[in-house]
């Protein structure tokens, strides 16, 4: 039933059950600064993140950022060729270190060197070395430069973030001690993805997108294809919707989409005769084509509660992109606007706060399955 | 709802454009848009603003401002006028601020020394 804020002011969990009638994420968990906040945390601190992917750094010492939330990691590439992630913090009294580096336009450095007071660290995260001030006492007339010790390189070295990859898709772990491991939060998603030749495609092209809305509001949105109808008009034609398939694993549910007409092989990457798009939770997609041979990413970033950023990266055989292939980015980026009209909609609904819990269908299980895992994390 | 002659930034690469009512909004815009992308924004319909000699620096655009305490999407704005960019005008002023001719009274705004 769906939950009017006519001064019932009643609202309930999400329920297990779909055919329940509080099957929704109460309205206030769209738009509620104090949610995001604890969304942080009990979302973004928990669970395993995208941060980017490995073939952007191939060399020793390639590196880039990557902000979750309040949070700054340095993504780089170690001696012995292993990714790494470390907060991007010093271990001295605190500084940033690097500036903002996107994964489209990495950074190389030999050691990571904070600007502050120069201490310096191997792309290991072992302190280096430090300028002779931090090796003696000359200003201290307490002290005499036999009293300091020195400093142990490992114990003052940076703080590591646990990262796990699937294929050449690299995740980041705040948590201490995660609840799940990637390949337990990952499912069948990891072994479908690790069967697909991921590495051997380059990044060829990023568009970012702010979008006036929750992440969830999108979320959703890309979770579902009723509205692709009514919506959709260009894509929707050559697809054949009722031959679709919505497929709720765990962490992550799958739109299968069958084209009308058969698509030549050499189009798509993987075997099936079908489009595969992928919703990991919390905030990751992956976006397997039936028409195009390449696949796409989307990272739906929250800025904070009511504004996200669609960090769109598509992968093709080569970077530089053919015009068929150009097209195809076109069509994505249009489909992509036509949604966010559509959110963007919805959200100034939410946000009137006249809307307690709404009420979904029962063929929307995979949003279902979305609030649901929201609802688990927000009582975690 | 932001009018339609209101003050507009944009990203070439991505065709990202932001409708800003306080100037300020393009250069969060910018540093978000620039984290993610490299890319830089530049001002597609800049606020009106009083005019500036042709090529000068910048604290020349924020004394022509005659305010004070100048919001760096307003600098930013009447850089714009010589073909500058949101990303470098922020740049010059970081240079120039590091060399003492600017400073920054509160966040986001620069006066001249
Ligand atoms: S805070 Fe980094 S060296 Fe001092
Ligand atoms: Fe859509």
């Amino acid at each position: 039933m769906t939950r009017w804020n006519d001064g019932a002011e009643e609202v309930s969990a999400v329920s297990p059950d779909i055919t329940d009638e509080t099957n929704a994420l109460p309205a206030r968990y769209f738009t509620d600064p104090d949610v995001w906040e604890m969304e942080k945390e009990k979302i973004f601190s928990r669970y395993w993140v995208y941060a980017g992917h490995e073939n952007c750094i191939p060399e020793t010492g390639d590196y880039f950022t990557r902000t979750v939330g309040d949070k700054q990691v340095v993504v780089a590439r170690d001696e012995d060729g292993d990714v790494r992630a470390f907060y991007n913090v010093c271990a001295h009294r605190g500084s940033k270190m690097v500036e903002d580096t996107p994964m489209t336009d990495p950074g190389n450095m030999g050691r990571i060197q904070c600007p502050y007071h120069l201490w310096t660290y191997d792309l290991d995260g072992d302190l280096r070395s430090t300028p002779r001030s931090f090796e003696e006492a000359s200003l201290n007339p307490d002290l005499d430069d036999a009293d300091v010790s020195g400093l142990d390189p490992d114990e003052n070295g940076l703080m590591e973030v646990r990262t796990d990859d699937i294929g050449p898709l690299v995740f980041l772990n705040f948590a201490d001690d995660p609840p799940l491991t990637l390949a337990e939060q990952a499912g069948k998603l990891k072994t479908r993805l690790e069967s697909l030749p991921l590495s051997e495609y380059e990044h060829a092209r990023r568009y970012v997108s702010e979008v006036e809305c929750n992440w969830k509001t999108f979320g959703g949105n890309y979770s579902e294809c009723d509205h692709c109808q009514a919506n959709h008009q260009d894509w929707i034609r050559g697809i054949q919707l009722d031959e679709s398939e919505l497929e709720v694993n765990d962490y992550h549910w799958v739109l299968h989409y069958t084209h009308e007409e058969d698509v030549e092989d050499e189009l798509r990457i993987h075997d099936e005769h079908e489009a595969q798009f992928h919703y990991f939770w919390p905030n990751f997609t992956v976006n397997m084509y039936g028409t195009a041979d390449g696949y796409g990413t989307y990272i739906v970033d929250p800025i904070d509660e009511g504004r996200f950023q669609l960090i769109a990266d598509y992968y093709f055989a080569e970077s530089d992109l053919s015009e068929d292939e150009e097209e195809f980015v076109r069509t994505s980026r249009q489909l992509q606007e036509e949604d966010f009209e559509l959110c963007e909609r919805q959200y100034e609904g939410l946000r009137s706060g006249a809307l307690g819990q709404g009420q979904l269908g029962p063929n929307e299980h995979t949003l279902h399955r979305f609030h649901r895992l929201a609802q688990e994390a927000y009582d975690a | 709802m932001a009018r339609n002659d209101s003050p507009v930034a944009s990203c070439p690469d991505c065709e990202e454009r932001r409708t800003a009512e306080d100037p300020n909004e393009v250069v969060r815009f910018y540093r978000r848009h620039h984290a993610v992308t490299g890319h830089d924004v530049v001002w597609e319909r800049p606020p009106s603003l009083p005019d500036l000699p042709p090529n000068a620096d910048v604290e020349d655009a924020v004394a022509a401002l005659g305010d004070p305490d100048a919001a760096l999407g307003t600098v930013a704005a009447a850089a714009s006028e010589w073909g500058w960019t949101v990303g470098e005008t922020l740049d010059a002023v970081h240079d120039r601020r590091l060399t003492g001719a600017l400073w920054e009274p509160r966040d986001d705004h620069v006066a001249v020394v």
